[in-house]
This record gives structure tokens, C-alpha cells and sequence, in this order.
């Protein structure tokens, strides 16, 4: 695990940790940074890729290296990696920091644990679109390739796909199975059936909700899911009542021996703007970061390492303690 | 008869349907679209009982409603003062039933019975109730000497791993716990009540007296 990310000159990130546990709820205001961070994780795992990116943002030779420090766990051996873009070179270095040197197979394996970061931001329209078959698919950024990634876990793990549509009926009731077609040759549609009726619903007539809805479950419920997942607003497009069950999907990533899952736990971090998410990690403050900007700047705290949180909260919700500003992360005044 | 519950979460809910057919003794009818409190209950309850009183008493035909909140962290109930005083100092259980009365107050009858009202205070959590019997250390006077020691998220979060095995539990693991310990604790009703006089003490001497 990723225990914290320290960010140098990386764009709004001029200056700043963000700690993180297994599972990071990551909210503050528009322009705060959460993407950012994420951006710079994903920076840290393709350095190379991640150049022309910064070049684009402003980077440039002469300018302060971007930089973004890794401090691993123990499992990792508490190591620390750095990665550095030297703007006017085009290259990288991933370091280790420390004074013990690392087992000769700790390098591979934070490479690959890196490597299999990934990032989501789903979005209905890339999830209803039919798959074009391949025989390795895996969900993309925005979700696509749904249909051929649930195709594939019916071929390979049944039970885990009649597990996942059993949760899909706790979670939107009015369907009852996954089901799919073949639109065109080479091509997987996927269809809802309807629990009144037996209706095959394909996915581009589902509302948007219940495909952000199917995209997190299915997440959720991968066989190998990746090593670290990063989550744009997983809550979006999806009703205040069924935050619960994303909350859930989350944990089970994240813990899934609490789900009677055997595979390796998977590092969350989510970003939010719903204080009705917020309000589900009450009695987890230690998950919640709350991102703030000061000025042309970004910062992050835990919320744990508030003193006064039980004061502050006392009759308040948390999601509308922090709307209220008395949390931070809130929009400055214009 | 027919019931509303106002609680945390839908496990919570299906345990109190039991209990609550169990402390009455008769066929109960529970609401098919649940009332449902934003999680961290006791802002919502605070907010939203006037609200869900009015609900029941003009546009439903219910006779009856349920409501249980965890006390967290809040000052434990005094039988030895007044609710106005006990309320002022804090205690969750009062406040809920001062509402309850100025709230029914100004609600026009006409030929609508009042809608009864049986309130729980789970200390600190439900899970401490479904605790009963087994652990020896569940009772509110333990839950409240342990507060003083301990901070209650960290309390709270013990007893979930003490119930469900981890103190995340998905929703079904939850709900079948909470089923299963309610089923056991409505054959036990009076035992719960001792162990727990003030929190479940109330609500079934307020439910036996509909």
C-alpha cells in the first residue's frame, strides 16, 4: 500500500502530502487538486508518458522539477520512490530513498504494483457501447468494454457472475439479470432483463444511473481487480439511497476478506463532491482527505487528525458540516 | 395494526420488525416504502421527525411508528430528572420525545387517531443489543463505563467486529446478522430490557402500552 504522495511543482500540487489508507475519500472544491493527485500517481506508475503531459500543463526547462514522492508500507518494505521529470531532458528517475537496501525483488514488484494502477471516471455513454470481442478485455477509464469484461467473467467464473448479479438485484431491483447479445459480427451487446416481465433492456436504453451503477459493481466484483484503483466521483449519476451499496463496493475492493473474497486487497481512492458520501465515512474519519485551495495552491488534510472533529460535529452531519465550510474544502470567496 | 420504523439502515429495519412483533405479540403490518435515515442517524432523526410525524399522521393510515438512533457519543439518559432537564443535558432519548410531543401537539385530529410513538436509544450502537446473551460485558451500564474510556467511533467499530467479523460489513452480512440476533432476542425480550433498561427498556414499555 501507498501509505502517502508527496506532490513537488506538480501543477496546482506545489507543495503537498496526501496520506492515504486503504480506502481515501478524497473531497474539496473544484481546482483543489483531487485529479490532480490522481493524475500524479498515475504519473508516478508512467513517467514517460506522463512528460508531454506536464509539458502541455506549463512545464518547461528552467522551471521547478516536478517531482512525486511514494512512501510505501511495510509490505513494502517502508520504501520510498521519487520520480522526477527533469523538464529539460525528457527523462524520469525512480529512486529509493532510505538507508537499508531493498530486497533485490521489492523493485519489480513495486514496479508492477505501480504498473497496475488504474484510473476510473465512468461515464454512461462509453458503457453502453457494444464490445468489440478480444480475448483479454478489460474495463476501460470510462467504463467501456463493460459488456465484453462481464462476457468473459460468465465464461470463467461463473459463480462469481451469479454473485454479482444476485447484488445487482439488491441494487436496482427492477432488473434481475445480465444477459447478452451479438449486435454485429465480432461485436457483444449487454442487456438487463427486467424482473417484471423478463424484458431484455439493451444498455444504450438504460437510464445513466443504473450503467455508473453496473460499471461499480462490476468493478467491485472483478476477479483481479487492479492494484490500486483511483475513482473519479463513483457516486455520480446515482441515487443518495445506493451510496451505501458504492460505499460497499469501495470496502470490498479494499477489504475483501470482510466479503469472504481471497484475492489481494486493492489500494481505493475515491474523489467526491456528495456530502451524502461523505456522511457514510462518519465513523471512518480517518479515510476522509479533505482537499483546500489557498490561493494558486493545493493542500490536503485527514480528517482524523482533526482535534476538534467531535466538537464540530456534535448534531451535524458530516457532509453538511464540510458544505458548511467549517471543515475546509470548500470554494474561496471570489 | 400497522407500523412505520425510522431507523439507520435497512438491517436495522428488518431486526426491529422482528422485535417489534415480538414485543407486541400480534400480526403487524410494516410500511412497504420504507422511511429511511442519511447515515449517521441522529442529525437526521433530530431534523426530519417532525417531518416524518406530519407524514403519517394526514397522508398514511399508520397507526404506529418506531424510532431508534444511536447515542454515539451523547450523555446517557438520567431517571433521576425530568425529560426538560435530562433533554437540556443532552440526552438523545429525551430530545426525540419532546419533539414528539410538541410536534403531536399541533397536529389536527379530526377523526384521525394520534399516531403512538415507541423510541430506542441503542448505547452506543444496535450491535451492542444484538450482543445480549452472549457477551457478558453488553449491557448499557458496560456500553456507558466503556464510553468514558474509550472514544465511541473506536468502540462502536469493536462492536461491529464483534457481530459481523469485520467492521465494515456489506449489507447482507449485516442484515442476516441483525436478523438472526433479533430472532433470537425477541424469545428474550424481558433479558434485553434489563441489560438495556433506559434504550430498549423504553421502547418495549412504550410498545406494550399501545
Amino acid at each position: 500500500m501507498i501509505e502517502s504522495v508527496e506532490f513537488k511543482n506538480f501543477k496546482v500540487l506545489r507543495d503537498a502530502t496526501l496520506p492515504l489508507s486503504q480506502v481515501t475519500l478524497i473531497v474539496g472544491p473544484n481546482g483543489s487538486g483531487k485529479t490532480t493527485a490522481i493524475d500524479g500517481l498515475r504519473a508516478a506508475a508512467h513517467p514517460h508518458s506522463a512528460f508531454s503531459e506536464l509539458q502541455s500543463a506549463g512545464h518547461h526547462a528552467g522551471s521547478d522539477e516536478p517531482s512525486v514522492r511514494l512512501r510505501w508500507s511495510e509490505q513494502f518494505e517502508n520504501a520510498i520512490t521519487t520520480v522526477k521529470w527533469d523538464p529539460g531532458y525528457a527523462i524520469f528517475h525512480r529512486q529509493r530513498d532510505g538507508h537499508s537496501p531493498l530486497a533485490p525483488q521489492m523493485e519489480p514488484k513495486i514496479n508492477a504494483h505501480l504498473n497496475a494502477l488504474r484510473r476510473y471516471c465512468l461515464d454512461a455513454p462509453a458503457i453502453a457501447q457494444p464490445v468489440i470481442l478480444h480475448p483479454r478485455l478489460e474495463l476501460t477509464e470510462q467504463g467501456g468494454n463493460l459488456g465484453g469484461v462481464l462476457d468473459q467473467l460468465r465464461d470463467q467464473d461463473q459463480e462469481r457472475f451469479d454473485s454479482l448479479n444476485q447484488e445487482l438485484c439488491r441494487w436496482i431491483p427492477e432488473f434481475d439479470r445480465v444477459f447478452f447479445d451479438t449486435p454485429e459480427s465480432g461485436y457483444k451487446r449487454l442487456l438487463l432483463r427486467t424482473r417484471t416481465g423478463g424484458h431484455r433492456i439493451p444498455a444504450s436504453q438504460l437510464s445513466q444511473g443504473t450503467l455508473l451503477a453496473l460499471a461499480m459493481l462490476t468493478l467491485a466484483y472483478l476477479p483481479n481487480p487492479p492494484t490500486i484503483a483511483c475513482l473519479e466521483e463513483p457516486d455520480r449519476g446515482i441515487h443518495p439511497r445506493l451510496l451505501r451499496d458504492v460505499q460497499e463496493a469501495l470496502y470490498r475492493l479494499a477489504h475483501p476478506e470482510s466479503f469472504g473474497e481471497k484475492r489481494p486487497p486493492v489500494q481505493v481512492i475515491a474523489t467526491t463532491h456528495s456530502p451524502y458520501m461523505l456522511d457514510l465515512f462518519r465513523d471512518h474519519p480517518e479515510e476522509i482527505v479533505i482537499a483546500s485551495k489557498h490561493g494558486m495552491e493545493a493542500r490536503f488534510e485527514r480528517l482524523s487528525d482533526r482535534t476538534d472533529l467531535d466538537e464540530i460535529l456534535q448534531d451535524a452531519h458530516l457532509g453538511e458540516a464540510w458544505y458548511s465550510g467549517v471543515l475546509g474544502g470548500v470554494p474561496e470567496k471570489s | 395494526m400497522k407500523v412505520a420504523i425510522l431507523s439507520e439502515s435497512p438491517a436495522d429495519e428488518a431486526a426491529l420488525q422482528i422485535l417489534v412483533g415480538g414485543i407486541l405479540g400480534k400480526p403487524v403490518d410494516f410500511a412497504d416504502r420504507p422511511l429511511r435515515l442519511r447515515q449517521g442517524g441522529w442529525p437526521s432523526v433530530h431534523h426530519l421527525l417532525p417531518t416524518v410525524l406530519k407524514h403519517l399522521h394526514y397522508q398514511t393510515d399508520t397507526d404506529a411508528l418506531v424510532v431508534t438512533v444511536d447515542s454515539d457519543n451523547s450523555p446517557a439518559h438520567n431517571v433521576a430528572v425530568d425529560r426538560e432537564q435530562c433533554s437540556g443535558a443532552g440526552c438523545r432519548l429525551c430530545r426525540l420525545h419532546q419533539t414528539v410531543d410538541r410536534v403531536q401537539a399541533k397536529l389536527k385530529s379530526g377523526n384521525r387517531m394520534r399516531i403512538r410513538v415507541a423510541i430506542g436509544l441503542a448505547v452506543p450502537a444496535i450491535e451492542a443489543w444484538y450482543l445480549c446473551g452472549i457477551d457478558q460485558h453488553a449491557t448499557e451500564a458496560a456500553m456507558l463505563r466503556r464510553l468514558k474510556s474509550e472514544h465511541h467511533v473506536d468502540v462502536k467499530n469493536a462492536l461491529k467486529s464483534q457481530v459481523y467479523g469485520t467492521h465494515r460489513p456489506g449489507l447482507v452480512l449485516e442484515t442476516s446478522k441483525a436478523v438472526e440476533a433479533a430472532s433470537r432476542l425477541a424469545g428474550s425480550l424481558d433479558a434485553l430490557s434489563r441489560h438495556f433498561p433506559c434504550g430498549f427498556g423504553s421502547l418495549l414499555s412504550e410498545c406494550r402500552a399501545w
